[in-house]
């Protein structure tokens, strides 16, 4: 009962909020916040799964289950827990929620007590996506974090935050209904054998081998389109490319706190689902088709660094280096190696961390200057210069600087990827994709000697002081858990190992 | 009591970048004196291990787990350290360099009234933490991470006056041009974890070792023979060393870095980061000995970076930019050293190297801090007398740079020529590069001494050499220590000496040769003889070294005959168009810029302009068809209820006669 | 309780239906083709009651009463209809000067 406990509590916060009157509504917020992550750092000290949830053999943690609704022939059950591929992203959301509300404190000042109020019901959602091992249930909370993201981006966004929060939720919407399909055809495909729509029933039969024809088609035709409808629903949530248009849009709109957690932890559900459905449940479909996915990793990865490079608006650079670095989880799930897909699961976690304090430190300098033009402004680290140290060192640690997470994360990826046994030519795709390392390093100096470096000059009338404390305190929060991350990746590594290696062992890779 | 303190020799430099960063603005002189403490701690540690090492105690232990790897053949990724003559010898170098250094900040940023100074440390700080870390290292993962944290820290330190244009300037280009080449060194890295599932330098099962089993049993790795595998794995990681060692293609970052406070180009560019390609190289030359070829393309462009870089120093009137090429120049040297086999010699480079050329630059930055910040050599002249500590210091330095008996950089400098022209006599390519390599100590002779004429000869010709600000004790001291060390470090391994006399004085060669078997350098060259076919003709030392001699005499003699006098002119204009290339420095700059910024920020527009106009094109107009659809339909909603009624009876009625026709009434 | 059994009606029923329709399609005519709020009104109300003959005829022919109860059902129906109507009708003679429908297109797309 503990994760619904936790989903429950972050709810009744959200209620909470949504009723207090907007003085007290952010630190009441941040308040109750911190209830999920003391939650989710206490069932640390219980947690004790071993292999992976959704494979035979394994230990969930926290695990329960009840029936729901009896929906003959399929139950439709309540069932929740914990492995180690979902831990360390229950972690990242606890952590990276209070945080960015913190963040939201100077950028947010009206509707405050809605603000929070939807920030928190996202992550009750965002808990339920980590945690749902029920098919449905899964989906309902899947279904669940575009609206109040929608709402966020529409509400409190930018000039241009209607046409960014339509495009965000249509665009994902349809992916979503398209995964949906893919995914009820292959239930259906799968007949009597099983009777609900339990991931781990659902995988273990598709293991069996228990696929049959559906509607005329038969099981390898069936398990390819169902592989290709999910895949597709899901790449557009990483995003991967061609289907990413949407992010750029949605995180220039949004405001930074909603950046962050778009970044930190949305794009998350991406790649989290294609590991559990598509690199698990279809591993075979999967290693067959290795080679295109991987491309499309790599074309991620070299696509999106340049056109981050094209870009002036500071957060529009991040947001295209996103794209990059979720091409690197690609090419890790694709490696089907402990390092691979472990790695791309750290990374995850890491990207998360490193986007997130990117996208808070750029939205500090907003705060100050009401700008983010890499041509509107320049000197800022002589104003702000503890703001813009932490700038630096997000950077260097989005470039991948060894002792931070981010290098952890890739460096794992590219050794696990090297020693692909599944996909051909895999070291040729890991040298190319690596030459991001040397693009992302290009944008992102580029942009700093632009606009932090060099004599003060601001083209806007704000005069600019230095960041008051709540805003400089997520980021010396983040950086620190960066650090702590390349220092001892094993602190969520092990986990993931232990949860991915029966993954890998299905690949029949080592 | 064996080797617990070793990690200390790199955290005590940590504590002082923590401390300094945190607290700096509280401590007395910014956080220097912290930062002199931990180096002088770290220095005494480094003798300490030294003599332990001496002892014939050997040091190769795992300290810390990184990422364990859980499951059979997972590779265990770890932190460790490994002390044995390499890496105590250049433990030494970096402390006392980093010590010495610290010292002159004090008179260099202190007293000259600079803000910023807690960040300054904080940087020297974690750049001696980084250098010492892979000095200390004993994998090439490792390496790696602490060779990247050094690229950050010169970034840091490049851009310390971070409020003019030029200094983040020089250092964005000088992490980029590095990373450049880390990109070669990280796929290196990865094949080598892949390949051998080791990163170990030394031990049991290091991945050298491996290597050269692999490659006696004939196996084939990654669908290519071992022996080609190798080969491109070595060079894969040289590409790191080129980017670091400011090797060409990758040199044109160096001169460009010395935008940084000059202590900084002191320590950074001089003694110790650029070394550490060199030095990497060193660390596991047990692989690359494997590789002939690897071998030949390392001699090759260390030759040719020599020449080329030597040439280019000649027109400089800055003298930081004389500095830093022959900088470069020397480096190559140094990969020549490598390249053909002369393990002892290169590193003995490395070390007289580290000393004459961090003295020059501390000197250099008297000069500067003198003239108030001036660096034209031709605003200066007639300061021999005015600063007598600095002129004969850097006088030592100078000679040693220029190869003239009996100063360090002699004595190393003639071993590499002499190393390279005994393999050479048997391998063409090899000989090329000596040639370049004896042709490029013309070029270091007459740009030293043209540097030294200008600087501190002649008449004063401007104000401030005229009155040049007076130098405090914390800036003569690290002067005199490293003029005596530019001016004796070289009697350590007098070769040409021992030939004659026969007395057994090499003692680097023998320092070099201590430690175990594996990691000696006669085994090295048992490799470098057996797998790559170097074989040394057979010749007396005595004779390549009075050509040395004779041809850096000459360079020097030719530059005191043009340049002496109170009124020197700048002969160097009689070059014409030469001139032109010479200063734009080949217009490597401007190719590379044109790479980095020309093309790629075109491509990068361009794919701007696709992503904008088609991909993402695609998805505007699925919505745009949406609507222009959805607005034709809705006309149908005409607002007139007789015609909502119209379509109602329509519909029935088609509905009934498709119900008539469906069920058969008809 | 009423006996009611099914009987031999004096009249066909087919006559009803065929009275029924003629109604509807009186109504039907009314309302496709008048402009007049209150004709639409009117022929709503003898398309309903054409409906009405039609319960009432099957009601006795089949005899039950079922027909008859929807019957009073569709009477209550109409006259809750007109008192709504002619509501509408009133606001519509308010707000667009006239009671012609085909003025009144403020809802279209």
């Amino acid at each position: 009962m503990l994760i619904e406990s936790l989903i429950a509590v972050t709810l009744v916060a959200a209620l909470v909020v949504f009723l207090t009157p907007e003085a007290y509504a952010p630190q009441v917020a941040f308040a109750l916040s911190l209830l999920p992550l003391a939650g989710s750092l206490f069932l640390w000290t219980g947690f004790d799964a071993s292999g992976n949830a959704l494979l035979e053999g394994s230990t969930v943690a926290f695990e329960s289950q009840a029936q729901w609704i009896a929906l003959e022939p399929y139950a439709i059950n309540w069932h929740v827990g914990l492995d180690g591929v979902s831990f360390p992203l229950l972690v990242l959301t606890t952590v990276l929620v209070p945080l960015a509300i913190m963040s939201a404190w100077t950028p947010i000042q009206e509707r405050i007590s809605q603000f929070y109020g939807l920030i928190l019901f996202m992550e009750a959602s965002l808990i339920g996506v980590f945690t749902a091992l029920d098919f449905f249930v899964w989906f309902v909370f899947w279904e669940a974090v575009l609206i109040p993201m929608y709402l966020l981006i529409g509400v409190w966004g930018g000039p241009r935050r209607k046409y960014a929060a339509i495009k965000f939720f249509v665009y994902t919407n349809v992916a979503s209904l398209v995964m949906f399909i893919g995914f009820i055809a292959l239930v259906f495909g799968l007949g009597d054998s099983v009777a609900s729509f339990g991931m781990p029933e659902i995988t273990q039969a598709l293991h069996a081998g228990e696929l049959g024809g559906f509607a005329g088609v038969g099981p390898d035709t069936l398990a390819l389109a169902a592989f290709i409808a999910i895949f597709f629903g899901f790449a557009v949530k990483v995003p991967i490319f061609p289907v990413h248009t949407w992010l750029p849009d949605a995180h220039v709109e949004a405001p930074t706190p909603v950046s962050v957690l778009l970044a930190g932890v949305l794009l998350k559900m991406g790649t989290y689902a294609l590991l559990r459905f598509n690199f698990t449940m279809l591993y075979d479909v999967a290693i067959a088709l290795a080679v295109p996915i991987a491309a499309l990793g790599v074309i991620s990865v070299i696509y999106g660094a340049m056109l981050a490079l094209a870009q002036q608006d500071l957060k529009r650079i991040v947001a295209y280096s996103s794209i990059s670095s979720m091409g690197y989880v690609i090419l890790g799930l694709v490696a089907f190696t402990v390092y691979g897909i472990g790695g791309a699961t750290f990374q995850m976690v890491a990207h998360g961390l490193i986007s997130g304090l990117m996208f808070m430190a750029v939205g500090v300098i907003y705060n100050a200057t009401h700008t983010r033009m890499v041509g509107d402004i320049s000197g800022i680290a002589d104003r702000m210069p503890i703001t813009v140290g932490i700038l630096i060192a997000a950077a260097f640690g989005y470039m991948g600087l060894p002792l931070m997470a981010g290098f952890a994360g890739e460096f794992l990826i590219f050794l696990g990827a090297f020693q692909s046994t599944v996909l051909p030519g895999a070291p040729i795709f890991t040298a190319v994709a690596m030459f991001g390392i040397v693009i992302v390093a290009g944008y992102l100096l580029f942009a700093m000697q632009r606009t932090l470096f060099g004599e003060f000059r601001l083209e806007t009338d704000y005069d600019v002081t230095r960041a008051p404390l709540h805003d400089v305190v997520p980021l010396f929060v983040l950086i620190g858990l960066i650090i702590l991350l390349g220092v001892d990746p094993d602190i969520f590594f092990t986990m993931i190992q232990d949860a991915v290696d029966p993954v890998v062992e299905l690949g029949g890779g080592a | 009591m064996a080797f617990e303190y070793a990690p200390l020799i790199a955290l005590f430099p940590l504590a002082s970048f923590v401390i300094a960063l945190a607290f700096g603005k509280y401590l007395p002189k910014g956080g220097a004196l912290v930062g002199m403490i931990a180096t002088a701690g770290s220095l005494l540690l480094s003798i300490w291990a030294t003599i332990r090492v001496a002892g014939g105690e050997i040091y190769n232990e795992t300290l810390y787990t990184w990422v364990a790897g859980v499951g059979d053949g997972a590779i265990t990724l770890t932190f460790g350290i490994l002390l044995d003559p390499l890496s105590t010898m250049m433990l030494i170098i970096v402390s006392l360099i980093a010590f010495l250094v610290h010292m002159f900040s004090m008179g260099y940023m202190n007293d000259d009234g600079q803000t910023g100074l807690p960040r300054y440390y904080a940087g020297l700080g974690l750049f001696t933490f980084s250098m010492l870390s892979f000095v200390l290292a004993d994998n090439l993962l490792m390496a790696f991470m602490f060779f990247e944290l050094v690229g950050l820290c010169s970034f840091l330190l490049i851009g310390f006056w971070f409020r003019e244009d030029a200094p983040p300037s020089g250092a964005k280009k000088a992490f980029l041009v590095t990373r450049f080449g880390d990109y070669f060194f990280l796929i290196g890295t990865v094949g080598i974890l892949a390949t051998f599932g080791t990163a170990q330098f030394a031990g049991e099962g290091s991945f050298p070792q491996l290597a050269q089993e692999a490659i006696v049993g004939g196996e084939t790795m990654f669908g290519f023979p071992a022996e080609t595998w190798v080969t491109i794995l070595g060079l894969l990681v040289l590409g790191g060393v080129i980017g670091k060692s400011a090797q060409f293609p990758l040199h044109t970052w160096l001169p460009d870095a010395m935008e940084g406070p000059t202590p900084v180009s002191a320590l950074i560019h001089a003694a110790t980061m650029v070394a550490a390609g060199v030095f990497l190289v060193a660390r596991m030359f047990g692989f690359y000995a494997l590789s002939p070829t690897a071998l030949g393309i390392i001699a090759f462009t260390g030759g040719f970076t020599a020449l080329f870089a030597a040439t280019m120093g000649v027109v400089k009137d800055d003298i930081k930019q004389v500095l830093a090429y022959s900088t470069i120049s020397q480096y190559g040297y140094m990969m020549l050293g490598l390249g053909v086999a002369g393990y002892v010699a290169a590193t003995f480079h490395l070390m007289t190297h580290a000393f004459f050329k961090a003295l020059l630059f501390l000197g250099a930055g008297a000069v500067i801090i003198a003239m108030h910040h001036e660096q034209n050599m031709w605003n200066m002249g007639g300061l021999k007398d005015k600063m007598p500590v600095t002129y004969w210091t850097f006088l030592a330095g100078s000679l040693a740079l220029a190869g003239i008996l009996p100063f360090s950089g002699f004595w190393s400098k003639d071993e590499i020529l002499y190393d390279a022209l005994i393999v050479g006599l048997n391998e063409p390519i090899i000989l090329a590069a000596y040639a370049m390599g004896l042709l490029a100590v013309f070029f270091t002779g007459f740009y030293t001494f043209r540097m030294v004429l200008l600087t501190f000869h002649g008449e004063p010709r401007s104000d401030h050499a005229e009155h040049p600000v007076p130098l405090g004790w914390n800036m003569k001291i690290p002067l005199v220590v490293l003029g005596i060390l530019a001016t004796v470090a070289g009697f350590i391994n007098m070769v040409p000496v021992a030939e004659i006399t026969g007395a057994d004085i090499e003692f680097l060669g023998s320092w070099l040769d201590s430690g175990p078997e594996e990691t000696a350098y006669t085994t090295y060259t048992a490799i470098a003889a057996e797998f790559a076919g170097f074989e040394a003709a057979e010749l007396s030392p005595l004779l390549p070294a009075v050509v040395a001699l004779a041809i850096a005499l000459a360079g020097a003699g030719a530059a005191v005959f043009l340049y002496r006098g109170p009124e020197p002119e700048e002969h160097t204009n009689k070059l014409g168009g030469a001139k032109d290339v010479l200063v734009a420095n080949y217009y490597q700059d401007e190719y590379q810029v044109w790479l980095a910024e020309g093309l790629t920020q075109r491509t990068a527009r361009a794919a701007d302009t696709f992503d904008q106009g088609v991909v993402d094109g695609v998805v505007n107009g699925a919505g745009s068809v949406s609507l222009f659809g959805s607005g034709r339909i809705r006309r149908l909603q005409t607002g007139v209820v007789t015609n909502y009624a119209a379509l109602i009876t329509i519909s029935l009625v088609v509905l009934l006669v498709a119900f008539g026709i469906y069920g058969g009434w008809f | 309780m009423l006996d009611l059994m099914p009987t031999q009606l004096l009249v066909p029923v087919e006559w009803y239906l065929v009275l029924s329709a003629g109604v509807f399609c009186i109504g039907l005519f009314g309302v496709l083709t008048r402009k007049n709020a209150l004709m639409f009104l009117i022929s709503v109300e003898l398309m309903l009651n054409a409906a009405n003959i039609n319960f009432v005829a099957f009601s006795l022919l089949w005899g039950n009463l079922t027909g008859q109860t929807f019957a009073l059902f569709v009477m209550a129906l109409a006259a809750a209809e007109v008192a709504v109507g002619i509501g509408i009708i009133l606001v519509l003679y308010r707000n667009f000067r006239g009671v012609d429908v085909t003025e009144a297109t403020t809802m279209r797309w």
